[in-house]
């Protein structure tokens, strides 16, 4: 298995994907003129022919001995430039009067664009079949050695939007309680939208002074700033890298938006270069612990190794795995003990 | 008979009275001795000095039946609404929410702290013994008040305000301030009132919250309250819109009940008013005619009743000697008459910018 660029010739592979994904996955929509338009985006980021602020660096997991996409992953380099990119600030005032013997403090939503020009991690989705080998792991940290190689390419800071909390029928409350009052549409629609990147209406329809959350109901409230169960394990991922949550969170369902400096997320601080050594003979591999990059955009992979490198930096692949990684002895490689 | 004039010390156990008694009590009435006792004595300073414009006086007037020597009801002109403090209403507003992209236009509700009103001459704090509710002397002591700005108009603003009281259910409690008030506060409605009237209503003002409120996020209860006034007020609202006061955009900030206000010169009162010298004739003399509000010009010693407007052919206003002596006024002298009957009230809300 190994992560590289998404290509133009990806596109059966991934509308294969997109119908697996299903709604709720609004990065992927079923529509084929989007997809290829997304990966002509995409080529053209890693080509380097657009400019740094408008890459979307669109990742696939491949599985080499069939060619199958088994996921994906992506960078957004820059969000809010071309379409404003919007999310609440969670507040607080506070509200206090020595006359009245008063001190309460209410938690306030401001409508916020304070993360324009951040880096963003998304659309990662592993199909059900190859949720093992840590796959999964490979998908959403193979992101670090990209962004620690290519730092000069990001901003300071990298942001992740997490999906927030649904109830048994797939409504959110935050939405119910919020957003359907504003919005002439139901969530899904209005999440399909935000996928396809049609997000003006957001700022057009969306109310621009802050909303007092007591005057949301309980279930909205209990809503800010959780995430859906399923989103648990990745957000965990996040905050080991030392992603935090800073009070914002989604405007359509209220899930946390986490983030981080990038030169502190944690694979991006302990990541280092080494140099590959090619052995004649296979070694056996052992439990996955050394995730490896090449340092080629244009080239990237990114793929477990089962052994780290030596004390002198050097690192020794087996032929299997060199071929995997489109590497020969001698050329460098980023790698992450994890 | 009954008749308006300017407040004295001697009335405050009677003022104490009629703010207990208010339905619902008034923020701007409170039933506390000491602050009643300031008020009569700035009214008092307000109706002997010389101004030139409106400022921070008050006028504090009683209503007195003659008959029973007692003082059965009180209302107050506040010079201008916020003269050291702002005047805080909610002014309901639109805003519009429209999306190209979607083809959508959306109207969306909000009710945004304003001060705008700070500028009126505010209409407040009346209340009425009940055995007079409904009658002439209700009218009378509402009205006076415009009798009296009609003759010092330099003393008051150009529009004047009324805040009438806001809707109560039958517990006493507001749905408005359940949903809004009470969340920033953490007190009921009666209590946070009582507080307001003896303290200040604007520093408590600056306590509620300073961004626009969206309606959607309130109770059904609270917008159904929003502009809706006392079920005791309706009568009284009544005469307000066919004096010539028009609905505004203003509701109070805790109850929502609604701000009326009126440019002077488009009230009835101020329209009809006119000046007439007295002739001084026997009761069963005077023809039959129709009821006025007929004032003196004494600033300090102003007087103000209900009697015939019975005008001689050159003019003449004739009073009957009990009338003529309540006012003050010798024959010859001037009295300034309005006619007690109003035009039907027209519900409107005030679509330009008052």
């Amino acid at each position: 298995m190994r992560i590289r660029p998404i290509a133009r010739g990806d596109i059966d592979e991934l509308q294969t994907l997109a119908q697996q994904t299903g709604v709720g996955f609004t990065s992927l929509p079923d529509n084929r003129d989007f997809l290829a338009s997304k990966i002509e985006n995409a080529a053209r980021a890693f080509e380097e022919r657009t400019p740094v602020d408008h890459r979307l660096y669109f990742f696939v997991l491949e599985d080499e001995t069939n060619g199958e996409l088994a996921g994906c992953c992506a960078i957004e380099s820059q969000v809010g430039r071309e379409i404003p990119f919007y999310n609440y600030r969670l507040g607080t005032l506070a509200h206090s009067s020595v006359q009245l013997d008063l001190h309460r403090t209410i938690d306030t939503l401001f409508l916020s664009s304070d993360h324009t020009g951040d880096a963003e991690v998304c659309s990662l989705y592993l199909r059900p079949e190859y949720r093992r080998d840590r796959n999964g792991v490979l998908l959403s940290k193979a992101r670090w050695l990209f962004m620690a190689q290519f730092r000069d390419q990001f901003p300071a800071k990298v942001l992740a939007e997490m999906r927030g909390v649904f109830d048994k029928n797939g409504i959110s409350p935050f939405w119910e309680c919020l957003g359907s009052h504003f919005f002439p549409m139901d969530f899904n629609e209005a999440d399909r939208l935000t996928g396809l990147g049609q997000k003006s209406f957001i700022g057009e329809l969306m109310p621009k002074f802050p909303i007092y959350t007591t005057f949301l109901t309980e279930a909205a409230r209990a809503c800010i700033g959780e995430v859906h169960e399923h989103t648990r394990p990745a957000l965990e991922m996040l905050k080991k890298e030392g992603l935090r949550w800073e009070g914002y969170v989604d405007i359509f369902d209220g899930g946390p938006t986490v983030e981080a400096y990038i030169d502190d997320v944690r694979a991006v601080r302990n990541s280092r270069l080494c140099k590959v050594e090619v052995a004649k003979k296979g070694t056996e591999s052992e439990r996955p612990t050394w995730l490896v990059a090449t340092t080629q955009m244009l080239d990237f992979r990114a793929a477990w190794v089962g052994r780290g490198p030596d004390e002198s930096d050097v690192i020794t692949l087996t032929e299997e795995e060199a071929r995997r990684l489109n590497v020969v002895a001698g050329d460098s490689l980023r790698v992450l003990e994890t | 008979m009954l008749v308006v004039r300017p407040a004295r010390p001697a009335d405050l156990p009677a003022l104490e009275r009629l703010a207990s008694s208010a339905t619902p009590r008034l923020t701007n009435l409170p039933a506390h001795r000491d602050r009643l006792e300031e008020r009569i004595a700035r009214s008092q300073r307000a109706f002997s000095h010389d101004i030139d414009f409106p400022g921070e006086e008050n006028y504090t007037f009683v209503i007195e039946d003659r008959e029973r020597d007692e003082v059965v009801g009180t209302a107050t002109i506040r010079a201008l609404a916020g003269a050291h403090e702002a005047y805080y209403t909610y002014r309901q507003e639109t805003l519009i929410h429209a999306s190209q992209q979607l083809n959508v236009r959306r109207e969306v509700q909000t009710l945004a702290l304003s001060h705008e009103v700070s500028d009126a001459s505010l209409l407040c704090a009346l209340s009425l013994h009940p055995r007079y509710k409904d009658t002439s002397a209700e009218s009378l002591l509402r009205r006076s008040r415009l009798m009296f700005i009609a003759q010092y108009p330099e003393r008051f603003s150009q529009i004047l305000a009324v805040a009438f009281p806001g809707y109560l259910d039958n517990d006493g409690e507001s749905p408005f301030w359940n949903s809004v008030g009470r969340h920033f506060f953490v007190r009921g409605y009666q209590e946070m009132n009582h507080v307001a009237g003896v303290r200040s209503k604007s520093f408590i003002a600056e306590v509620m919250p300073q961004f626009p409120l969206y309606l959607p996020l309130l109770t059904p209860q609270a917008r159904a309250a929003i502009g809706r006034e006392h079920p005791a007020h309706e009568r009284a609202l009544e005469e307000m819109l066919a004096e010539g006061f028009l609905r505004s955009r203003h509701v109070d900030i805790f109850d929502a009940g609604p701000v009326v206000k009126g440019e002077r010169d488009r009230l009835a009162t101020f329209r009809n008013a006119a000046w007439h010298p007295v002739r001084i004739r026997p009761q069963h003399t005077l023809p039959d005619a129709e009821p006025a509000m007929i004032a003196n010009q004494k600033l300090g010693d102003f007087r103000c009743v209900v009697a015939r407007y019975a005008l001689s052919p050159t003019g003449q206003l004739m009073l009957s000697p009990e009338h003529a002596e309540v006012l003050g006024v010798e024959e010859g002298r001037a009295v300034l008459a309005a006619p007690l009957a109003l035009p039907d009230a027209i519900d409107a809300l005030d679509e330009g910018e008052l």
